[in-house]
C-alpha cells in the first residue's frame, strides 16, 4: 500500500536544511499524503516555525530539497499577530478567496458559500461582522483558520493553531482540523505545543531538536515516555504539576507477559482494545472472541467487557448476579470465569418502548427508552469501576462496543462505543459486515460521521463475513484504505462457526424448512435464552423452527415453549394469534405431542399466573392448563447456577429420568403445584420436581432450568426417545453437549482470525510490542 | 465586496456635495468677487467681461483643478504609504519624501535660472520624483533596520529637517530676483499655477489613480500582512515597488507644482477611513482621493480668503487644521493598543 501512496504525496523534502542565518536543522526529509496530520514537536526555539516558513516560502532553504505547489494548494495559519484596521473578520475569511477570485477581487456566490461554510466550521459565525482587531485573541485565532479553510488548500499549514485558545476552542479547532483532514483530503502540517491532543490528532508525528529531526513515525513510536522526556529536557525533573500524560512514567505495573516499553502511559493496569461494528450483527462479538482467545493463546491474561448489552438472552453468574451471554462466551474464549463486572450494563426488552435496566447483576427497574437514556449518564462510575476492577485483574482487555458508533441521536452521552473508547482510552477496531452488502458504504460512511477525535480513535478497519476469493478484494482494500485513511486490519473469510448469540436478531429465526426430525419452538416476542435450543441445530436431520403463528406449527416432533422476558404478556400475545390452542391441541391429540416449556414457557403451561405484586402486568391469568401448576409472580428475582438430576419424569422421556443436568435459573415467580384444582383431571400422572424446578404431566413437561440440553447426551437422549416412539430413526451421533464443543470452536475461531488479521499491528495499537 | 454599501454611498455623495460647494465658493469669492451668474458664463464662453472670464477661466479654474488633483493626490499617496508600511502615521511629509522632492526641485531651479534657462512642468516633475525616490530609499533602509512605527516617522521627519536644511542654504545663495518665487514655492502654494501645468498634473494623476485602483486587489491581501499575502498568491516585490513608485510619483508631482504641502497625507486617509468605516482598497483609494481633493480646496480656500488680500501658506493652512485630528488619532490608538 505504502508503495502506491508514495505517488500521492502532495509535500515532499529531502535533506531539507533550514534556519535564518545559520542551519536551525539539516537533513529533513519529509512525504505528506492528502488526508494526513503530522505533527512537528520540540521544544521552544527547536525550528518547527522555522520549518514551517520554510515549507511555506516566507523563507529560504538552506539546502536540499522541498516540492511543493504554491498559492491554490497551500495555505496557512501563522502565530504572527496581524491586525488590520477596519477589515471585519468576514472580509478577513474572505481575503481566503483570493486565488480564485478575478482581476479586482470580486466574489462569487460560490466564493461567498465557501465563506460561510468556513465562518461555521471554525464557530466565528457570530464574530462575521465584526472588525478583526475588536474581538478577541482566541476568536482572532479561529478567524484566521477560517480563512486558512476559505483558502481551499490541498495543503494546510498550521504554527501552532490552538494558541490563545481555552480548551473549548481547542477542542473545535483540532476537532476541525481532523475534520478538514478527513473529509477534503487536504494535508495538515502544524506544530503544537500540547502534546496530549498531538498525540492523538496525528497521523504521524515529528520530533524536532537539537538540529535535527530526533524520531519521527506514529504517535505510538514517538510518544514514548523517555524519549519525550528528554526531547524537552525534562529527564529528572519533578513533573508532578504537568499531571499525566505522554511524559509521564507508568503509574501502574503491567501484568508480567507485556514489554516494559508500551506508549500510553496514563492507563492504569491493563492494555485495551475495541471491537465496534457498522451495525448491529456485523460480527463484533464473534471478533471480540476470536482476539480474546489469540491473546489467551498468546500467554496474557484477558477480559472481556461491554458496557451495555441490549439483550434477551442472559446468564446467570456464580455469584447470582445476570450478564450478557456474549461476554459469557468470551470470558469462556478467555478461559475465565464469566464475571457480572464484564458486562456492568444489561437492558432486556420487556415492551416495544421499554427494557428491564439491570445494574452490576442486579435488576434496578423497568425503564422507558428515554427515561433510561437520561439515566444512562448516572452509570458511568459504575461502568468504569468495573472496568477499574476488570483492568486490575488482566493484561489486556477486550472491549465490545455495541450496534453503531453513528447512531447520530443517539450519541449524546454514549457510554457503550466512543464515549467507552474515550473514557478507558482504547484503540479501535471497526468491523463491516461484506456479506450483507455495502461494507463501502458501513466503514467509510460510519468514519464520515465520526467526530474527528472519534475517527483518530479507529487505527483500523476489518471486512467482515466475505464469502469467495479474497485475492479478487485486494481493490477493494486499496480503495478502503485510500478512502477511509485507516488501515485494514483484515479481511475475515465467512466462517460458519455457532457461537452464542447475543440478542434475538440473530439469523435462526428464519429456519423454513422441515427436516426429518423437526423442534418447533414458539418464537414469542419477548422470547429469552433462546440459546437452550442451539444444542440441537448440530445435528443435520433436525430442523429447530420459530413458530410465530399457528399454521406455521404443524405437525412436529416436539413444541418448545422458550423463556420469555414477560409472562404474562407472551401469554396473551399466543391467545391474541390463536397459537395457545394449537398448543393445547397439540398436547391432547391422540398420540399425546411433547410439549416441553422452559421457564417462562413452563409457567404459561400451568393453570394459573398471578402476579400480586405487579412484577409484570398486575393481572392474573388463567395459563394453557396442560400442568398443574399455578404461578405467582414475585418481585425477587430466582437466579442460582443448577446442578442436578432429571425428576422422574413420565410419558415419552421417562428413561431421561435422574439424567445429570448442569443449568441455570432465572425467573421472576415462584411455581407450586395447583393443589385439586377442578380444572385439571388428570393429577395423578403429574410429577412435581422435589426441588420446585420443575413438573411433568403425560408427555408435557415444564422445567425452570435453561440449558437443561446442554448437558451430554441430554439432547440426543431427548431426540432418540421421541423418535423412538414417532418410529423414525435419528443419527444423534453429531450432537456434543454445549459447552465440551465450544471450546474447539474457540481454538478454530482463532486459528481462522489469525490468518486473515494482521496480529502485530493489532498488537501495536494496545502499545504491546511482542517478543 | 463586504462592507456598509449603504454608508459608503452617502459617504460619497456627501463629499461630492462640500466639493461642489467649495468649488462653487472659490469661483465667487476672492480679491474680486464675481456675481454668480457671470462665473456660469465665462466658463462657458458667453461672459461679457473679458477681465471676469480672465479670472475665472486663468486664475480661479487652474487653481481649484489643482487644488482637487493634487489634493487627491496628496491622500492617495498618504493611503498607500501607510498600506506599504502599516503604519497608519505616515505621510509622504512626515516621512521626508515632499522635503526631498522640494529640495532637488529648488537645485535644479537655481541651477538652471542662475544659466538663464526656464524650467517646464515636466522638468519640475522629473527632478521632483528623483528627491522623492530619494528620500524613500532613505526611508527604506531605515524601516529595515526597524518595526518601530514611531521611530520611522522620527526618521522621516529628521530627513525632511536635514532637506530643508540643505534647501535653505541654497536659497540664501541664490540670486535675489529668484528669491520671491522659490520662498512662495518652498511654502506651498497653489497660486500661478496655469492650465498646462494642470493638464500635465491631472494626466499623471489620473494613472496613479488608475494604476491604483488595479492594484486594490493584492493591497487588501497585503492588509493581512506580508507572509499571508505571499501565501494567497501576492506577487508582493511586485507590489511593493508598485507602491512605492506610485505614491512617490504622487507626492513628486505635488511638490512639483505645489510645493510641500503637509499633513493632508496623514490626516485624509484616517479621516476617509474613519467615515466609510472599511479599510477595503476598492472603497479607501476612490474615497482618499476625493476626500484629499475636499480638504485641499477648503485649505486653498482659506489660505486665500483668511487675510485676503494677503495669502497665507496653504500648510499653514493644512497644519492648523489637521494636526489636531493626527493627534488625536494616535491618542486613540494607544488607547486601543491599551
Amino acid at each position: 500500500m505504502r508503495a502506491d501512496m508514495q505517488q500521492d504525496r502532495i509535500l515532499h523534502t529531502d535533506g531539507l536544511a533550514i534556519g535564518y542565518d545559520s542551519d536551525l536543522i539539516t537533513g529533513i526529509g519529509l512525504d505528506v499524503m492528502p488526508g494526513r496530520i503530522v505533527t512537528l514537536i520540540g521544544p521552544n526555539g527547536s525550528g518547527k516555525s522555522t520549518l514551517l516558513k520554510t515549507l511555506t516560502g516566507q523563507l529560504e532553504a538552506r539546502g536540499g530539497m522541498n516540492a511543493l505547489d504554491k498559492a491554490q494548494n497551500m495555505s496557512m495559519l501563522m502565530t504572527s499577530s496581524v491586525r488590520p484596521r477596519m477589515m471585519t473578520c468576514r472580509e478577513v475569511v474572505a481575503m481566503g478567496r483570493y486565488p480564485y477570485t478575478g482581476r479586482f477581487g470580486k466574489l462569487k456566490e460560490s466564493d461567498e458559500k465557501t465563506v460561510d461554510h468556513a465562518l461555521d466550521l471554525t464557530g466565528s459565525r457570530e464574530v462575521a461582522d465584526r472588525f478583526f482587531d475588536r474581538i478577541s485573541d482566541g476568536q482572532r485565532q479561529r478567524v484566521m483558520l477560517a480563512r486558512a479553510i476559505c483558502q481551499q488548500p490541498r495543503v494546510l499549514i498550521l504554527d501552532e493553531p490552538t494558541s490563545y485558545l481555552d480548551i473549548r476552542y481547542r477542542l473545535d479547532i483540532l476537532n476541525t482540523i481532523r475534520t478538514i483532514a478527513d473529509r477534503d483530503n487536504v494535508a495538515v502540517v502544524m506544530s503544537l505545543h500540547e502534546l496530549e491532543p498531538a498525540m492523538r490528532i496525528s497521523d504521524f508525528v515529528v520530533a524536532v531538536g537539537e538540529g535535527r529531526i530526533l524520531r519521527s513515525g506514529t504517535p505510538q513510536e514517538v510518544f514514548e515516555e523517555s524519549f519525550i522526556r528528554r526531547l524537552y529536557g525534562i529527564e529528572d525533573r519533578d513533573i508532578s504539576l504537568l499531571g499525566p500524560g505522554p511524559w509521564m512514567e507508568k503509574t501502574a505495573d503491567i501484568h508480567a507477559g507485556i514489554e516494559e516499553n508500551g506508549t500510553d502511559t496514563h492507563r492504569t493496569g491493563a492494555r485495551a482494545i475495541m471491537i465496534q461494528g457498522t451495525m448491529s450483527g456485523a460480527g463484533k462479538s464473534m471478533i471480540a472472541a476470536g482476539l480474546c482467545r489469540i491473546f489467551t493463546q498468546d500467554g496474557y491474561s484477558v477480559a472481556p467487557f461491554k458496557s451495555q448489552n441490549m439483550a434477551l438472552n442472559s446468564y446467570v453468574t456464580s455469584e447470582g448476579l445476570e450478564m450478557g451471554r456474549a461476554q459469557v462466551m468470551q470470558a469462556g474464549c478467555c478461559k475465565r470465569e464469566p464475571l457480572v463486572c464484564m458486562n456492568p450494563v444489561l437492558l432486556k426488552p420487556t415492551d416495544d418502548q421499554g427494557s428491564q435496566v439491570i445494574v452490576n447483576g442486579i435488576p434496578v427497574g423497568n425503564m422507558r427508552a428515554a427515561e433510561y437514556f437520561r439515566y444512562k449518564q448516572q452509570l458511568i462510575p459504575e461502568i468504569m469501576s468495573a472496568y477499574e476492577k476488570l483492568s486490575g485483574m488482566a493484561d489486556i482487555i477486550v472491549i465490545e462496543g455495541a450496534g453503531s458508533p453513528a447512531e447520530l441521536n443517539l450519541k449524546k452521552n454514549d457510554i457503550v462505543n466512543m464515549g467507552l473508547a474515550r473514557m478507558t482510552d482504547a484503540p479501535v477496531l471497526l468491523v463491516g459486515d461484506i456479506d450483507r452488502g455495502g461494507v463501502f458504504a458501513q466503514l467509510i460512511g460510519t468514519l464520515e460521521l465520526l467526530e474527528p477525535d472519534e475517527r483518530a480513535r479507529v487505527k483500523g478497519l476489518i471486512v467482515n463475513k466475505f464469502r469467495g476469493d479474497i485475492g479478487l478484494f485486494e481493490d477493494g482494500v486499496r480503495i478502503l484504505e485510500e478512502k477511509g485513511h485507516k488501515p485494514v486490519t483484515g479481511v475475515v473469510p465467512y466462517l460458519d462457526i455457532r457461537l452464542e448469540d447475543e440478542d434475538s436478531l440473530s439469523d435462526r429465526f428464519s429456519v423454513r424448512g422441515k427436516k426429518a426430525f423437526d423442534i418447533c419452538v414458539i418464537r414469542f416476542p419477548r422470547i429469552s435464552n433462546f440459546t437452550d435450543m442451539d444444542v440441537f441445530g448440530q445435528a443435520p436431520d433436525i430442523s429447530v423452527r420459530y413458530v410465530d403463528d399457528p399454521d406455521g406449527v404443524g405437525d412436529p416432533d416436539v413444541i418448545i415453549l422458550p423463556g420469555t422476558k414477560n409472562t404474562g404478556g407472551d401469554l396473551e400475545w399466543m391467545r391474541q394469534h390463536g397459537l395457545d390452542d394449537a398448543v393445547i391441541s397439540y398436547a391432547r391429540a391422540g398420540g399425546g405431542g411433547v410439549v416441553i416449556g422452559i421457564c417462562g414457557g413452563y409457567q404459561m403451561l400451568g393453570m394459573r399466573i398471578s402476579d400480586p405484586e405487579g412484577v409484570e402486568s398486575g393481572v392474573t391469568s388463567p395459563g394453557l392448563g396442560l400442568l398443574p401448576v399455578e404461578t405467582v409472580m414475585a418481585r425477587e428475582k430466582t437466579r442460582t447456577l443448577y446442578t442436578g438430576h432429571i425428576p422422574s419424569w413420565k410419558g415419552v422421556l421417562e428413561d431421561m429420568s435422574g439424567m445429570q443436568v448442569t443449568g441455570y435459573e432465572i425467573h421472576n415467580g415462584i411455581t407450586t403445584p395447583a393443589g385439586s384444582d377442578p380444572d385439571y383431571t388428570d393429577a395423578e400422572a403429574c410429577v412435581y420436581a422435589p426441588d420446585g424446578t420443575g413438573c411433568c404431566s403425560g408427555n408435557v413437561y415444564g422445567t425452570y432450568i435453561h440449558g437443561i440440553f446442554d448437558e451430554e447426551g441430554v439432547a440426543p437422549r431427548l431426540v432418540s426417545l421421541i423418535a423412538a416412539h414417532k418410529g423414525k430413526d435419528i443419527d444423534v451421533s453429531m450432537m456434543r453437549g454445549h459447552f465440551d464443543e465450544s471450546e474447539a470452536m474457540y481454538d478454530k475461531l482463532a486459528a481462522h482470525l489469525r490468518e486473515c488479521l494482521d496480529m502485530d499491528s493489532i498488537y501495536e495499537m494496545m502499545g504491546i510490542v511482542r517478543p | 465586496m463586504i462592507m456598509d454599501r449603504k454608508r459608503v454611498t452617502i459617504v460619497f455623495i456627501l463629499m461630492l456635495v462640500c466639493l461642489a460647494m467649495l468649488v462653487w465658493i472659490n469661483a465667487v469669492t476672492g480679491s474680486v468677487s464675481i456675481p454668480p451668474g457671470e462665473v456660469i458664463s465665462a466658463v462657458l464662453g458667453r461672459s461679457s467681461d473679458e477681465m471676469w472670464t480672465n479670472i475665472i477661466m486663468n486664475i480661479r479654474l487652474p487653481r481649484m483643478i489643482a487644488a482637487i488633483v493634487l489634493g487627491g493626490c496628496l491622500a492617495l499617496s498618504g493611503y498607500l504609504l501607510q498600506t506599504f508600511f502599516d503604519n497608519p502615521i505616515v505621510g509622504p511629509f512626515v516621512l521626508g519624501i515632499s522635503s526631498g522632492a522640494k529640495l532637488t526641485v529648488a537645485l535644479t531651479l537655481i541651477f538652471l535660472l542662475s544659466k538663464g534657462r526656464n524650467i517646464g512642468s515636466f522638468g519640475m516633475i522629473v527632478s521632483a520624483f528623483a528627491g522623492a525616490m530619494m528620500a524613500m530609499v532613505f526611508v527604506l533602509l531605515i524601516s529595515s533596520k526597524t518595526r518601530s512605527m514611531s521611530l520611522l516617522v522620527i526618521c522621516g521627519i529628521m530627513i525632511g529637517y536635514i532637506c530643508s536644511a540643505i534647501t535653505d542654504f541654497v536659497v540664501t545663495f541664490a540670486d535675489d530676483s529668484n528669491i520671491v518665487n522659490l520662498h512662495n514655492w518652498s511654502m506651498g502654494s497653489l497660486s500661478g499655477i496655469n492650465m498646462t501645468q494642470v493638464t500635465i498634473m491631472s494626466v499623471l494623476a489620473l494613472v496613479c489613480l488608475a494604476c491604483a485602483v488595479c492594484m486594490s486587489k493584492p493591497i487588501s491581501a497585503y492588509r493581512l500582512g506580508q507572509a499571508y499575502a505571499a501565501s494567497m498568491g501576492v506577487n508582493i516585490r511586485l507590489l511593493k515597488v508598485m507602491l512605492i513608485v506610485i505614491s512617490s510619483l504622487l507626492a513628486a508631482s505635488v511638490t512639483a507644482f505645489a510645493g510641500p504641502i503637509s499633513f493632508v497625507g496623514i490626516a485624509v486617509p484616517h479621516l476617509v477611513g474613519n467615515t466609510v468605516r472599511t479599510s477595503s482598497p476598492a472603497v479607501m483609494i476612490p474615497s482618499c482621493f476625493l476626500g484629499g481633493a475636499v480638504v485641499t480646496l477648503m485649505c486653498d480656500c482659506i489660505a486665500r480668503s483668511i487675510f485676503a488680500p494677503t495669502e497665507v501658506s496653504i500648510s499653514s493652512v493644512t497644519a492648523v487644521l489637521l494636526v489636531p485630528v493626527v493627534i488625536r488619532m494616535m491618542l486613540g490608538r494607544r488607547k486601543n493598543a491599551g
